[in-house]
């Protein structure tokens, strides 16, 4: 038996009895996961052979779109359009915070005036944070016409679903101390909220907003592509006109803008973070 | 000014407290000394009235100056404290006043009438912080934080102040401050003050008179530094007499 110089003792390794239940289900486990992705290989038309056939028709793409048309005619309504395209992020964001804050109020626990409220709440936050922003934005450019404020109105109704539900998860997260403390002076339901939850989750909630901001800036993006004006519409454009070298502009100005975006975002959190 | 008759608390099928009498005069601290689960925190809550409101049922009667027991009449102080460390030192205090403000004039702290923040101040000025009013609460030490606790509760205007273990979470020095501002304000504002104390040392020295709980039961009352060694099991004792 060997020895370390501390005096501790080599001991075997005493075998580990596997029980065959575990096995079964393991192995059971792992024959379900390969069904369903031999099923979902099939339904989805994967081929090799397909992307091979293809791969003139990517040459051909990428030698058009390579040299990017960096023409000022080109580059200022692609600067342009990613101005509206960061507007459409921006007040998509914050015109959904008040709507947002009073349906997460009302969809935590705690702060929910009852379970009747509590339970329409949620159902609300999940029926816009179910129907995703494309689909909103289809319906009110048909509603309301091309251009940047369909992109708006939908992006407000998607992200009131998913920032209510990500401010409601905080609040009924948060340390209910203080919450009790103004209940047992007599504070109602909202002068609780106002002056002890709010306040000690403004850190968290705003690293969600900007969080949000961030997503929903690129989301604008892809409600251009469906006509809701902004960057995304333009690239659309140059698609349908075969002009990829146009698009590849308009899609280095997209890189630009998210990492301006994602960089800006990270940093203001990373603020709230430290003083928090 | 606080009169407990007859508290008998059940959780489920089991009693809790059975059928506590306790009375705090105006001007005097009294301190409930017991072992851990002897029903102290249980005792205080049916005071506050919150016995039942989490799943235990709760006979008995609370009286305040004589009257049954209103909402705002009782103020609590918590071992854990409890201010919103992000706020202002001010704005906690004000706090306290909020079951008194309309939603319209309480809604957001900026909207707090010039009245309740000076009565705020003043209430400061009684626990001695007033010189760190716009400090951050959460950057006071610990005992200062458990003071502006006790200021948020004289700005509720109760007469009675329900601490449970206010001091437990302090270290010896801070304690002894807290505590004797505690016996102070019952002197000189003739507040009623009950706190739960885990120190008989603590309890002799600023309470005017205990109560020893055991098992649910009242088995001791008396003045001051009457002998509390029998509430305690055998070798919790030996600990007690060094600390
Ligand atoms: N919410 C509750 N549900 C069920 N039982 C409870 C509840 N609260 C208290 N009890 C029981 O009541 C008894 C008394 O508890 P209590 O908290 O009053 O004791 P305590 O004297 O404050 O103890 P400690 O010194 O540990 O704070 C304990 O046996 C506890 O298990
Ligand atoms: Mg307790």
């Amino acid at each position: 038996m060997t020895m370390t110089d501390t005096g501790v003792r080599w001991v075997p390794v005493p075998p580990r009895r596997r029980r065959p239940r575990t096995l079964a289900v393991g192995g059971a486990v792992l024959a379900a996961l390969l069904i369903v992705h031999v099923i979902a290989w099939r339904t989805t038309e994967m081929s090799f052979a397909t992307l091979l056939d293809g791969a003139d028709g990517m040459a051909d793409f990428l030698s058009e779109a390579i040299p990017p048309d960096l023409s000022a005619d080109v580059l200022l309504p692609s600067l342009e359009g990613a101005l509206v395209t960061l507007w459409i992020g921006l007040l998509g964001t914050t015109l959904s915070i008040p709507f947002a804050l009073l349906l997460a109020l009302a969809a935590a626990r705690g702060t929910a005036p009852g379970p009747v409220v509590y339970q329409a709440a949620r159902g609300l936050l999940s029926f816009l944070r179910a129907v995703p922003d494309v689909v909103f934005a289809l319906i009110f450019v048909t509603a309301v016409g091309l251009g940047p404020f369909p992109g708006v109105l939908a992006l407000v109704f998607h992200n009131v679903g998913v920032m209510g539900k990500l401010w409601a998860e905080t609040i009924e997260d948060a340390d209910p101390g203080p919450p009790t403390a103004l209940r047992s002076a007599g504070a109602g339901r909202l002068q609780v909220a106002a002056h002890a939850l709010l306040p000690s989750l403004t850190p968290q909630l705003t690293g969600l907003l900007l969080y949000r901001f961030d997503v929903n800036v690129r989301s604008s993006l892809v409600l251009g592509l469906v006509g809701a004006g902004g960057i995304g519409f333009l690239i659309n454009q140059s698609i349908q006109l075969f002009r990829f070298d146009e698009m590849l502009t308009h899609i280095l100005v997209v890189l630009v803008l998210i990492v301006a975006v994602d960089r800006l975002s990270a940093l203001v959190r990373r603020h709230l973070g430290s003083a928090a | 000014m606080l009169q407990v008759t007859g508290a008998r608390v059940r959780y489920g099928d089991r009693e809790v407290l059975h059928g506590v009498d306790v009375e705090v005069a105006a001007g005097e601290l009294l301190a409930v000394l017991g072992a851990n689960g002897s029903g102290k925190s249980t005792l205080l809550r049916a005071a506050a009235g919150l016995a039942g409101s989490d799943g235990g049922e709760n006979d008995g009667e609370v009286r305040v100056d004589g009257r049954e027991r209103a909402p705002l009449d009782v103020a609590l102080v918590f071992q854990r404290i409890h201010l919103v460390p992000r706020r202002t030192v001010l704005d906690n205090v004000c706090a306290g006043a909020l079951g008194r403000l309309p939603l319209r004039s309480s809604l957001v702290a900026a909207l707090f009438p010039r009245a309740v923040r000076e009565e705020a101040m003043g209430c400061l000025e009684r626990v001695g912080l007033a010189d760190r009013a716009h400090d951050r609460a959460g950057a006071l030490s610990g005992g200062q934080q458990q003071r502006v606790a006790v200021a948020r509760a004289l700005c509720q205007r109760a007469r009675v102040l329900l601490a449970d273990e206010p001091v437990s979470a302090l270290d010896p020095a801070a304690a002894e401050q807290v505590l004797g501002l505690l016996a102070e304000l019952a002197h000189t504002e003739r507040l009623a003050v009950l706190a739960v104390l885990h120190q008989p040392g603590l309890a002799a020295r600023y309470a005017d008179r205990v109560v020893g709980l055991r098992e649910g039961r009242v088995v001791l009352d008396g003045p001051a530094g009457t002998d509390v060694g029998s509430l305690y099991p055998a070798d919790d004792r030996d600990l007690e007499a060094v600390s």
